[in-house]
């Protein structure tokens, strides 16, 4: 177990004078009961404090309830121990607060693309306005979608579809932006071309992000610190920061550090399978 | 390359079944003729013809009785079984306590109640409503129920995070998903409020095609019957168009999922 409130020096670009804590887990543990009522520890002991307008990621074997965590702090799956917090002021309801992006896309087939960036906003029954309308058209043309915003999700792409939803989860300003492996549905060279997206969309918004992901290059490309989970119980293994300077394009993977962060990760996620007396 | 046809999809798509059908009759009308069968026995498609003809604006107005029954029945049953499904899928308690109810309702033979009802409820427009409704409410109830409980877990777990209350939920994400669910149901249930009408009609009525039908054969008048057999079954194909077309028209989104569920 790692330090749980461990600060998080910044890179040099942006004016960030103190890391901000936005939410926390503190002991946090999922215990699932089965249907034979027998109990499943889904989550164990999880501490991580994550800093306003960081991106982290959640990397582990399957079954180590990375997409636990992400659905405990989406309001999705309640604790059965520890406390999650979630910071930053008055909480504002759905999309403004905490936004999702799921590995499908999610979109609505009988809502336009628009529509369905508006979501967010009919789910809290509150009518868009001109500076939702405006800030729709933005996002469209931020995700490259201004052409298709007037199409049915079905004409879309896979990519584009999950560029919709990934404008969808903006349109309310969230402070809190969870993705849950957003771009494991999709074919390579559109994965990296959304990763790529991202860390634009990321320098452009300053958003803070909790990605899932089942990808080590993904994770080390687009993270401040990298969470490694161990599997049954899931339990968080290692945080690791990528000191890798911002604002980080394509050539990234090619640099040393890019791939002694991602050597680094690898032997932890992997090293405990083949050292089973190590782990036990 | 495929081979050139002669005439392009839509047309063939319209021409090829009518012309199935025009051969059928020409091969009946032919049979009745050689076989000479008597025509209270199988009417010739010319016998049939000549006896809706003989009937003249008379079968008209029965049609239009027998429509009037049916789509007044059908609107009851969409009202009752559409809020109906909507509400044994979203809340367990109803779920357990109306469901085995409505199965057994359900369970019960149209026909062998359809008398007792006259009984109970006399044998005017109500009696008939309530046969129809009864007949055509189950499919589509039990549609609107499984279109509402399937909607994918993912949809729900968006509107959750994005603040949907229960019955925001409810008509922002499951009724909609359930609209292709819906209108298979109904495409179903418009079909059986056309059995559903006749049997209100033979039990009791002194309009309606299905009336028309039972005083014809007591008359003999075999021919007249079937061609308000013929009229019925038109009547059945042009309704359940109707409801293809209503689909397409507004929700044009679901059509190419149709085949699915």
């Amino acid at each position: 177990m790692n330090t749980h409130n461990s600060t998080t020096p910044r890179p040099p670009t942006g004016p960030h004078p103190r890391p901000q804590p936005i939410f926390e887990l503190a002991h946090a543990g999922v215990t699932f009961t089965s249907r034979k009522g027998k109990d499943v520890i889904a989550v164990e002991d999880m501490n991580l404090t994550v800093n306003s307008e960081e991106i982290v990621s959640l990397v582990g074997p399957s079954g180590c309830g990375k997409s636990t965590v992400l659905r405990v702090l989406a309001g999705l799956q309640p604790l059965t121990s520890g406390d999650v917090w979630i910071g930053g002021g008055t909480r504002k309801p759905g999309f403004a607060e905490v936004a999702i992006v799921f590995q499908k896309p999610t979109l609505l087939p009988w809502l336009t693309v628009r529509q369905n960036i508006f979501y967010p906003v009919r789910a809290l029954r509150r009518r868009p306005d001109r500076t939702l309308n405006e800030r729709c058209d933005e996002l469209l043309d931020i995700v490259g979608l201004s052409e298709m915003a007037d199409r049915m999700p079905h004409e879309l792409s896979g990519g584009m579809q999950q560029r919709a939803s990934i404008a969808r989860s903006l349109i309310l300003d969230p402070k809190i932006l969870l993705m849950d492996e957003p771009f494991g549905a999709l074919d390579a060279l559109t994965r990296e071309d959304l990763q790529l997206d991202l860390l634009d969309l990321h320098a452009r918004t300053r958003k803070t992000i909790l990605l899932v992901t089942h990808s080590i290059n993904e994770a080390v490309l687009l993270s401040d610190r990298v969470a490694v989970m161990s599997a049954r119980p899931g339990r968080l293994q290692n945080l690791i920061e990528i000191d890798i300077p911002r604002p980080r394009g394509p050539d990234c993977i090619a640099d040393p550090d890019f791939q002694k962060y991602a050597a680094h990760i690898r032997t932890d996620i992997f090293g405990p399978r083949y050292r089973k007396e190590a782990h036990a | 390359m495929s081979s050139p046809t002669p005439f392009p999809p839509v047309l063939r798509r319209i021409l090829l079944p009518l012309g199935t059908f025009c051969a059928f009759l020409l091969i009946w009308q032919w049979a009745s003729n050689a076989f000479d069968v008597p025509v209270y026995l199988l009417p010739s498609p010319i016998d049939i013809w000549i006896g809706g003809v003989k009937l003249g604006p008379v079968l008209w107005t029965h049609t239009l009785e027998t429509l009037r029954t049916i789509l007044i029945g059908f609107a009851c049953a969409c009202a009752v079984g559409i809020p109906l499904g909507v509400l044994v899928a979203v809340n367990r308690t109803v779920s357990e306590a109306v469901y085995p109810l409505i199965v057994f309702l359900n369970a019960i033979p149209i026909i062998a109640i359809a008398p007792i009802l006259v009984v109970i409820f006399g044998t005017d427009m109500t009696t008939r409503l309530i046969i129809v409704t009864l007949t055509c409410f189950f499919p589509i109830m039990v549609a609107t129920a499984s279109g509402i409980m399937e909607t994918p877990a993912e949809m729900l777990d968006l509107s959750k995070v994005a603040g949907a209350s229960r019955l925001t939920e409810i008509f922002s994400v499951r009724l909609p998903y359930a609209i292709p669910f819906i209108f298979s149901g109904l495409r179903i249930g418009v079909t059986v409020a056309v059995i559903g009408a006749v049997v209100a009609e033979f039990v009791n009525a002194d309009k309606g095609l299905g009336y028309l039908v039972t005083s014809a054969t007591a008359q003999f008048a075999i021919p007249t019957a079937t061609a308000c057999v013929v009229v019925l079954a038109l009547l059945s194909v042009a309704l359940y168009e109707a409801v293809n077309w209503t689909h397409k028209l507004f929700f044009n989104w679901s059509v190419r999922h149709d085949d699915k569920p």
